[in-house]
């Protein structure tokens, strides 16, 4: 069990909110650097560690061609290297198009780790008190996409054996998914009027409707989401205090260490790191458990 | 409160979305970010212009009915998505937004699309490109609804249309999230360029759409007509 | 006090012409086992859903339902949603939502319940059905009985006073409806809630019933004590196409023409026999089928499957041979792998180890779609799957294309087929506007225009009426005395006992017995008919009512005293 697993959706909603804002918002190469840290570590946690180095391998050749492509239209900075038809390519250019990838490389973590922790059902019970209705229905789709997919594969065996396609050529292909899907739509419309009667004779459209869930807030859940709130405005505050400033163009300026920055960093390091921290001292914990017995 | 009352509450509710937070957050943004970050406003402001279709629904009286026909075509349009996967650029979730745009109305045609897009991402990853495609292809459900729900003949020709500018139009705005964020503004060269890299996608897109469109408008509309009067639902 | 007063009711749906109930009168005490049987289209349904205010069919009605004195359609709406349950036939439509805890918890959702009584009845109602492990995971996942027995939860946790329910377990495998029987008897017995309950699977349900009702075109036939309404039956006057559908005890009892209390159970059938017949004559040997060499319509030998490379084997070695105009039955349990076994009979899977031959040709010689033309035809477990247009005509005249009809001699072939199975008034219709019985014609009639040699069925007798089913026996003697080779995949014992050639048993990815169909249900001890369970040991052989009858009169009655 991790601990992400059992943290309260909302506090969790906070925190991936909070990170993947920060990590499209920011150019200052240290606030990139420490997002996209934090968030490759904890995207290895949560998905395994092969999982990662998998999608690092196929992250790589992209940032580079991101990289590469950016002097192509940016011109700007002071630095020029060489010329390519008639065109500057710069210093700057290029470092900016490699934290812009760094930068879409956080953000797809960090979502990726969203994605992961916030299942569908923390999604429909965090959505469900705002938009109950929504959210039954996204609940319906849920159950319907399983049920389709096996009735997809049922209907295109018995079409098989009923030896509708000719060939097995492209457009064969495409005909018979077409068929199988038109058969589908009519079985799967058909069948619904029973599972709307389900739901109306389990009295759905009473007023007054409630919305159970299971998740309860615990008091872990409240110191989590306190510290992310406490690092989170201590990050904003140095923000707004300029502690992020940091330009590309026309020249690079120098990694501000401020006081206020160095805040900043800290902060952010805290926060990043914090998930990594939880989950490894999860892991300890339950070792430690385990040897007890 | 009667239901008039309640009628203007929606309608200024709604409104209130629309003519107010949106430039509002342009502004927080533009104040707040220095005029550098158009890809998170604009993932916002596409967000907020899904609210108030949401908040009609909402505050609408749908039958248990209603709610599964339109959850039955999201779920059949993803699974249509995962079917047709192996074969790249045949993706019918436009088609099927556009289809049930004209069977079943504006409203419905803007909740499967954009529902469409948040549960495909369950399975394909969210992130801030979600809401630019909870309201393309939201709105493109609804463009159908407004244009062909209330018509007698349902024209094939202007479905087919619509399905084919729906997918360069869908490419079109996904090319301009790209540009965002690649730049934090928006470069023209660079647009331009994603869009040419992108075009042989967007060509089949768009004729894979009309295809779909071709050979499914006329049973699919047929079978969604025969269970709006069995059901008797979306009048 | 009546909990539920049904008086003088007739019901007529819109745009029909002829009425669906008439004139019923039917009055249920509180805590009651009311067991609603009859023919399908006889009624039922629409009498039960008549009795809840959420599904109640638009038409015109006459005379009263009354639920504690009150009108039905008059009803409160939260009263209506929370006293009488309501429970349907598939368990697949009415799962509404994507997750057990969920599905649970909808109906006190509805009620406007606070989460923390959500809570404690959800986690009372798991208790009560022995259901808790299943309370995270995700409603798909779940069995076919699983998701009935949730979807009986689901409802039992709005506590109702009534529970009603229309052929829950018509799609249910043998032993997952003796479980859900189970609950049902538990729900009544310890909570005290009324049931009724509508139901072709009399076996188990008929001795829990206080009251049983048999109703024949929209009126209540008969409505009495189980066993009277089995003496009832029996009487040659009344005599009824449904005492076909009656418990093997019952209908051997009436069989001997015998009168007074009649057993119900197999239990006490086998006490009866015991002790009012002779048992000199241990055993029947009828006339079987010559099974002799014949030649063989398909061949499995040594057979491998599995859907992925990392997925179990679903065949293991798998040997079978079909002989040429048999009726052979494959039995075994929910989820050993039967539909895929037929899968694989039918070329739509193949396998990756071992060899099928159809009439002693490799599949691979079978180029393009041969091996659908005229050779096998398969008919699913769903014949839903296999419609593809809006009305049944045009649906067959489509398969007559596509099997290389010319288009008179299409039309011909169509209206044929349609009167041979009965179903010429139903071209016009939609097909999923059919009966499910109707419904299994029009997609056989579908399958046989393909003109197949081989005929494989997916249990064609699930969710059948006992008429429905002698119809369906009907047609496949039929097909057999025009030389077609027939492969049926079921779990049902009895009718595989009744109409078969040879039956097999199916398990763990083999084939372990196969034999005729005498011999097959004799040797087995625990998967075999009520009727060999009621007559062992005294009697062998004796697989069916009809054998155990013979066996019992040649043997003759012990004199008493």
């Amino acid at each position: 069990m991790r601990y992400f697993d059992r943290l309260h959706p909302a506090a969790a909603l906070v925190y991936f909110l909070f990170m993947i804002l920060t990590a499209m918002l920011s150019l200052n190469p240290a606030v990139i650097v420490l997002c996209y840290l934090s968030g490759v570590i904890f995207c290895g946690i949560l998905t395994g560690f092969k999982n990662l180095f998998k999608s690092l391998l196929y992250s790589i050749p992209l940032t580079a061609l991101i990289a590469l492509t950016n002097p192509i239209f940016s011109h700007r900075g002071e630095t020029v290297l060489f010329f390519l038809n008639d065109n500057p390519v710069t210093k700057e250019a290029i470092l900016y198009g490699v934290f812009t990838a760094l930068m879409l490389m956080s953000v797809f973590y960090w979502c990726r780790n969203y994605s992961t922790v916030m299942t569908t059902d923390k999604f429909i019970y965090l959505f469900g008190r705002a938009i109950p209705k929504l959210s039954l229905v996204l609940s319906l789709i849920l159950a319907f996409i399983p049920k389709l997919k096996r009735k997809y594969k049922e209907i295109d065996a018995a079409q098989k054996a009923l030896g509708v396609y000719a060939a097995k050529s492209y457009v064969d292909k495409i005909r018979s998914k077409m068929r199988v899907l038109s058969i589908l739509l009519t079985d799967s419309l058909e069948n619904a009027v029973e599972t709307a009667d389900s739901m109306r004779a389990r009295g759905y459209g009473l007023k007054h409707r409630t919305s159970f869930a299971l998740y309860r807030f615990e008091i872990s859940d409240g110191i989590f989401l306190a510290v992310t709130a406490v690092l989170g405005i201590g990050c904003i505050a140095c923000i707004a205090a300029g502690g992020a400033n940091f330009n590309f163009y026309p020249a690079l300026s120098r990694l501000n260490l401020s006081a206020v920055s160095c805040a900043l960093y800290a902060c952010l390091a805290l926060l990043g790191f914090m998930s990594l921290f939880v989950e490894v001292k999860e892991n300890i914990l339950w070792r430690l458990l385990k040897s007890k017995i | 409160m009667d239901s008039g009352k309640v009628k203007i509450i929606k309608k200024t509710a709604a409104g209130f979305v629309v003519f107010l937070l949106i430039p509002l957050t342009v502004a927080l943004g533009v104040w707040l970010f220095k005029d550098r970050k158009y890809n998170i406003i604009s993932a916002i402001v596409a967000f907020l212009s899904c609210v108030p279709f949401f908040i009609r629904f909402e505050k609408g009286v749908n039958g248990a009915r209603e709610l599964v026909v339109i959850a039955v075509m999201t779920a059949f349009s993803i699974v249509g998505r995962l079917v047709f996967a192996p074969l790249p650029g045949f993706k019918p979730v436009t088609a099927f937004t556009v289809i049930s745009g004209v069977a079943l109305g504006p409203e419905a045609g803007f909740l499967v699309g954009s529902l469409s897009a948040v549960v495909s991402d369950f399975f394909f990853g969210q992130g801030p490109w979600t809401p630019f495609q909870m309201f393309s292809w939201g709105i493109l459900g609804f463009i159908a609804g407004v244009l062909l729900f209330r018509a007698k003949k349902k024209n094939l020709l202007l479905i087919c249309l619509l399905g084919a500018a729906g997918g360069a139009a869908f490419s079109l705005m996904m090319d301009v999230w790209t540009t965002l964020s690649l730049d934090g503004g928006f470069l023209w060269q660079r647009y331009v360029a994603n869009v040419i890299s992108g075009l042989p996608f967007m060509g089949i897109y768009a004729a894979s759409n009309v295809i779909f469109l071709l050979v499914l408008t006329k049973p699919f509309l047929s079978k969604l007509e025969r269970i709006k009067t069995k059901f008797d639902i979306f009048k | 006090m009546a909990l539920i007063e049904v008086k003088n009711l007739s019901f007529t749906y819109n745009g029909a012409q002829t009425a669906a109930l008439k004139d019923i009168n039917l009055s249920v005490e509180s805590g009651d086992f009311v067991l609603l049987f009859g023919e399908s289209g006889c009624g039922k349904t629409t009498l039960l859903r008549l009795l809840k205010k959420q599904l109640r069919p638009a038409g015109k009605q006459d005379g009263e339902a009354l639920y504690r004195f009150k009108n039905i359609a008059d009803l409160d709406d939260r009263t209506a949603a929370a006293e009488i349950g309501y429970v349907m036939q598939n368990p697949d439509n009415q799962t509404v939502t994507d997750k057990v805890w969920h599905e649970l918890a909808f109906g006190l959702e509805s009620l406007g319940e606070k989460n923390e009584v959500i809570r404690r009845k959800v986690a009372e109602i798991c208790g009560f059905f022995g259901i808790g492990d299943w309370f995270h995971r995700r409603t798909f996942e779940l069995s076919g009985g699983q998701k009935q027995l949730l979807a009986l939860a689901s409802v039992m946790v709005m506590d109702p006073s009534v529970l009603i329910l229309d052929e829950p377990t018509a799609q249910l495998d043998p032993i997952a409806a003796s479980e859900f029987f189970a609950s049902l008897k538990k729900i009544n017995d310890e909570l005290g809630v009324t049931i009724i309950i509508a139901e072709h699977r009399l076996e188990e349900v008929f001795p829990l019933a206080d009251k049983a009702v048999l109703m024949d075109k929209g009126k209540i036939f008969m409505c009495d004590a189980p066993r009277n309404v089995g003496k009832k039956l029996s009487n040659s006057e009344l005599s009824h196409k449904m005492s076909l559908g009656l418990p093997a005890a019952v209908r051997l009892f009436y069989a001997l023409g015998k009168t007074g209390d009649c057993p119900l159970t197999v239990k006490e059938g086998k006490k009866f026999i015991s002790e009012n017949y002779n048992g000199d004559i241990a055993r029947i040997d009828p006339p079987e089928q010559y099974l002799g060499e014949r030649r063989a319509a398909m061949e499995v030998s040594g057979g491998y499957f599995r859907y992925e490379r990392e997925l179990p084997d679903v065949l293991r070695g798998l040997d079978l041979t079909v002989y040429e105009n048999e009726l052979l039955c494959i039995l075994g349990a929910n989820g050993a792998g039967k539909t895929t076994l037929l899968a694989v009979l039918s070329g739509v899977k193949r396998l990756y180890k071992g060899k099928l031959r159809i009439w002693g040709k490799k599949l691979k010689e079978y180029g393009g779609n041969s091996l659908y033309r005229g050779n096998i035809a398969c008919l699913p477990q769903n014949p839903q799957n296999l419609f593809v247009k809006n009305t049944v005509e045009s649906d067959l005249y489509e398969i007559t294309k596509i099997a290389g009809y010319g288009r008179e001699e299409g039309k011909k072939a169509v209206e044929e087929i349609c009167a041979k199975f009965g179903i010429l008034h139903l071209l016009k219709s939609h097909p999923y506007d059919l009966s499910g019985g109707e419904q299994q014609k029009a997609a056989l009639a579908k399958v046989l225009l393909i003109k197949p040699a081989i005929l494989l069925l997916d249990e064609p007798t699930k969710g059948l009426d006992a008429c429905s089913k002698r119809g369906l026996a009907d047609i496949l003697k039929k097909l057999k005395d025009e030389g077609k080779t027939i492969v049926i995949v079921t779990h049902d014992v009895e009718f595989a006992a009744e109409y078969a050639d040879r039956c097999a048993m199916f398990f763990d990815g083999q084939i372990v017995s196969v034999d005729g169909r005498i011999n097959f249900f004799a040797s087995n001890s625990y998967y075999t008919t009520a009727a060999a369970r009621m007559t062992r040991p005294l009697y062998e052989n004796a697989v069916t009512v009809e054998l155990a009858e013979k066996l019992c009169r040649m043997n003759g009655e012990k004199r008493h005293g």
